[in-house]
């Protein structure tokens, strides 16, 4: 038993040092890079980009299920973007309130027998209808498919450009974001297959007309939780993965495709949980199976806000429901892991993936019961069980405060003083008792997942058309 | 001699854990202090430099006027480059008058022949920054400094160079880009290369002839897809030497730049890269036939609605609708056609071209179709389906065919 135990908290501590390297060197990678992007942004100037005959038409592809509230703002905001070519596709996915009517009365749809080729499987379209107000804009009207993922579906289906770009109806993209997302395209279309632009939340800030009009941190500590949590995971883990073209998560509320590519997998999987992660570990699947050359990239500065979930139930059902999305894409792609042919996703993506992210509520679980049973029994050292606490603690504060750092270096999006101060502090609070309860929820996944219980259940929204997201 | 691993291990947790803590909290001291003092350091900076910005624009004609001796604020390094920002940014939203004076006003100051100097002699991304400010000054005598910057062995520095030329948007700077690509190949991405070719040859796309002979590979693709956007219809005969060419890309440009060429020999090329193997170059064929909105491309047009790729039926739909003609004649011959996908491909770009109801009247009123065409056209028209698949039309089609000869 207590030899057991040794060795269980030896493998402890090396399981959180190699976490904590891994961090701290995505930290490093992700400091760099962005100093290297602001750079490459001086030669690149966004207007020249909206100037150029050669930027390829992207379609927009927005979900609506139950948006009568905010669609009319929304759909404004979207035809807003800055970007030459492009077409909007509304896919109203069987709301059951007036957010098609909405539509139809703000925007003057006609129906219209738009090129529709059902390639990628999704529920039956009822019609299709263009805009007589602005031409750009295609609204595909279907019966409900019970995922977002059955909803872009239809929306790829009736796509006809080079580039698919699939966004949440109710978020607020910046209105550059989509010139900012081409850069990498621009600079190299042959290779670059995807890119995904950074989410940031909304919750706090003021808005108006569904545009943005001042960056503020949001009120409640469990939000503010999550504005670090956002920033360490775009600001630091994805720019740093993506570095190494190891990228297997573009965020389903901003993401920009290559159609043929999405179209040439079957498009998003209708029963996937977390469709977003999965499209993209398919497309590595494809792409490496066929040995081709391609990058999947992050781009740190386009920016979509969206709101997150401003109480703990809401926000503990979505953590379950990506932990649950998170084991149902890395088993059914077990076969990937340790096989030369899937070069660096098989190598180290996945593998971080299971160790890090998927088992991480496990052996915490685990440690934390196995260190309490080493120092009752005496095994363990309670003055080395303080000092790590103490250690972890105060580790896992720099990668936040990192994050923080790497914003206010790039970005800067929070102006206010106090906001700054209250982020930093909340990088101090952040680890007891969120991150406890951040592992019951991700353990409560797991254990869903394990049961067969998929359910999905909506949160909560307060919408675009309220002036001020709090 | 033993592994890191293996040091790592007989170190043990407890070696390390002290160390850590404090190394953790340091950092964490030295981030906030770093965060503290920039934002302290920007609030004044910024604070400076609005007031300086205010200040400056409040005398910004007697400046560029030069009433104020350039040399008062040339010599400081932070008013020079608030004036060069303000200029640049007024330069780019100016019209042709205010482009002129503020050209000359970046002359007379010295500051194009600052950035020229220092695109020639700095490195890295203070090079690559003088680059962009010259390109986007437009300067001629930018062009020199720029195409220098071609070679340079820093890809940064070479795309800012190219881009910077192809906002000089003229002749010369093409030549110079030619040059470069002629003689170290595709050494950058190829979009930015055709963009920044597209500027500056479309004034005189001649200057891509000799190039495109002469290049091979993935460059010749590049200046081939170049030569397709911006071709001349005096260019016509010059690429009817590309109409045969092995290269896919060529036969698409040759395809793209007949759509300013209505000569009948354009007609003819343009009828015989429909029937290409490869889809792009049908696409663009039928696109260009498409453009050129003339009767006599019907029949490809209406062979184009019958092809395997959706895009180049969709293409073939859209010059169909487009052409200023009677459309019953030419709906009864897509009919004819008996093909459900180019049905289908038509009927949708003649709603989103909002003409379904001109059509519907035009059926009514044509006299160029027979009556029981006309209520078939009518039948095909509201329902959307073709003759075959309803069993009512089905048997009419029969009877029509049994009277054929």
């Amino acid at each position: 038993m207590i030899r057991f135990l040794v060795i269980s908290n030896h493998t402890l501590f090396w399981y959180y040092f190699s976490s904590n390297i891994a961090y701290l060197t995505m930290l490093m990678i992700a400091l760099k890079t962005s100093a290297t992007h602001q750079r490459r942004l001086e030669s690149h100037r966004l207007a020249w980009i909206k100037d150029t005959p050669l930027a390829p038409p992207i379609a927009i592809i927005a979900p609506a299920h139950n948006e009568e509230s905010s669609i009319r703002v929304a759909v404004h905001n979207l035809l807003e973007l800055d970007y030459p070519e492009l077409q909007v596709i509304v896919v109203n996915d069987g709301s059951e309130d007036r957010t098609l009517e909405e539509l139809r009365e703000e925007f003057r749809l006609r129906p219209v027998r738009a090129v529709y080729v059902p390639e990628a499987k999704s529920a039956p379209v009822r019609g299709l209808y263009r805009s007589d107000v602005d031409t750009r804009l295609l609204v595909v009207d279907k019966e409900p498919g019970g995922s977002k993922a059955d909803a872009v579906n239809a929306g790829l289906n009736a796509a006809t450009s080079p580039y698919v770009c699939v966004v949440d109806a109710d978020s607020v993209l910046e209105r550059d974001a989509l010139l900012r997302i081409m850069v990498p395209i621009l600079a190299d279309p042959k290779r670059v297959v995807a890119v995904g632009g950074i989410i940031r939340v909304l919750n706090g800030s003021e808005i108006q007309d569904g545009t943005l009009k001042r960056v503020r941190l949001p009120r409640k500590s469990i939000e503010v939780i999550q504005v670090i949590e956002y920033l360490r995971a775009f600001l630091i883990g994805r720019e740093a993965w993506a570095q190494g073209n190891m990228l297997t998560i573009i965020s389903g509320a901003f993401g920009l495709f290559r159609t043929d590519l999405v179209r040439a997998v079957g498009g998003y999987r209708s029963r996937a949980i977390g469709e977003d992660f999965d499209l993209v570990a398919r497309l590595h699947r494809h792409l490496l199976e066929k040995g081709s050359d391609y990058q999947i990239r992050f781009v740190p500065d386009p920016m979509c806000w969206t709101e997150v979930p401003s109480d703990l139930r809401s926000l503990g059902r979505q953590r379950a429901r990506w932990q649950k999305g998170l084991l149902d894409v890395l088993w059914p792609n077990r076969d990937m892991l340790f096989r030369p042919r899937y070069g660096r996703i098989g190598w180290f993506a996945f593998p971080y993936l299971w160790l890090f992210e998927l088992l991480a509520p496990v052996v915490e679980l685990v440690g934390l019961a196995t260190i309490i049973l080493a120092a009752c029994l005496g095994v363990l050292s309670r003055e080395f069980f303080l000092q790590f606490l103490i250690f972890g603690y105060a580790f896992a504060t720099v990668i936040s405060i990192g994050s923080v750092l790497q914003e206010e270096i790039t970005y800067k999006r929070y102006n206010d003083w106090q906001d700054v101060v209250r982020l930093v502090s909340y990088c101090f609070f952040e680890h007891f008792p969120y991150r406890q309860l951040h592992m019951i929820w991700r353990l409560q996944g797991l254990w869903q997942y394990l049961r067969g219980d998929f359910l999905w259940k909506p949160m909560k929204r307060k919408g675009l058309s309220s002036a001020q997201v709090r | 001699m033993e592994s890191i691993f293996e040091k790592l291990w007989r170190v043990g947790p407890a070696a390390f854990v002290l160390k850590a803590i404090v190394a953790a909290i340091l950092a964490n001291a030295l981030l906030l202090a770093f965060i503290l003092l920039r934002r302290t350091y920007r609030k004044r900076y910024f604070a400076k430099r609005d007031a300086r910005v205010f200040e400056l624009r409040q005398k910004w004609d007697a400046l560029i006027s030069g009433e104020i001796p350039y040399e008062t604020w040339r010599k400081k390094p932070f008013d020079r480059r608030i004036v060069e920002t303000i200029a640049l940014d007024a330069f780019e939203a100016a019209g042709s008058e205010e482009s002129a004076r503020l050209l000359r006003f970046l002359r007379q100051s010295g500051l194009i022949e600052k950035r020229i100097f220092e695109a020639r002699q700095l490195t890295g991304w203070r090079r690559m920054r003088s680059l962009v400010a010259l390109g986007r000054t437009r300067a001629p005598e930018g062009i020199p400094a720029l195409a220098e910057a071609l070679r340079d062995r820093d890809l940064e520095v070479r795309l800012a160079a190219l881009r910077g030329l192809g906002r000089m948007a003229c002749p010369e700077a093409g030549e110079e880009i030619l040059a470069w690509v002629g003689e170290s190949g595709l050494s950058v991405p190829a979009l930015p290369l055709q963009s920044a070719l597209i500027q500056c040859c479309a004034e005189r796309p001649q200057l891509l002839l000799p190039f495109v002979q002469h290049a091979g590979g993935l460059l010749r693709e590049v200046l081939g897809r170049v030569l397709g956007d911006i071709a001349t219809p005096s260019m016509g005969l010059d690429l009817l030497q590309f109409v045969g060419d092995d290269l896919d890309e060529l036969r698409a440009a040759a395809a793209r730049a007949m759509s300013h060429n209505k000569s009948g020999m354009a007609f003819d090329l343009l009828n015989e890269l429909v029937r290409d193997p490869i889809w792009f170059v049908r696409l663009r064929a039928i696109v260009s036939l498409g453009k050129l909105s003339d009767p006599r491309a019907i029949p490809s047009l209406l062979r184009g609605l019958t092809d395997s790729n959706r895009l180049v039926r969709l293409r073939a739909a859209e010059g169909l609708v487009e052409l200023k003609t009677d459309m019953a004649p030419i709906f009864n011959r897509v009919v004819e056609t008996r093909d459900r996908y180019g049905l289908h491909a038509y009927l949708t770009a003649l709603e989103n071209a909002d003409l379904r109801g001109k059509l519907e009247h035009e059926l009514q009123i044509s006299t160029a179709i027979r009556e029981e065409e006309r209520d078939l056209l009518e039948k095909v028209l509201r329902t959307g389906a073709l003759l075959a698949e309803d069993p009512a039309i089905t048997t009419s089609l029969v009877d029509k065919a049994a009277l054929l000869p």
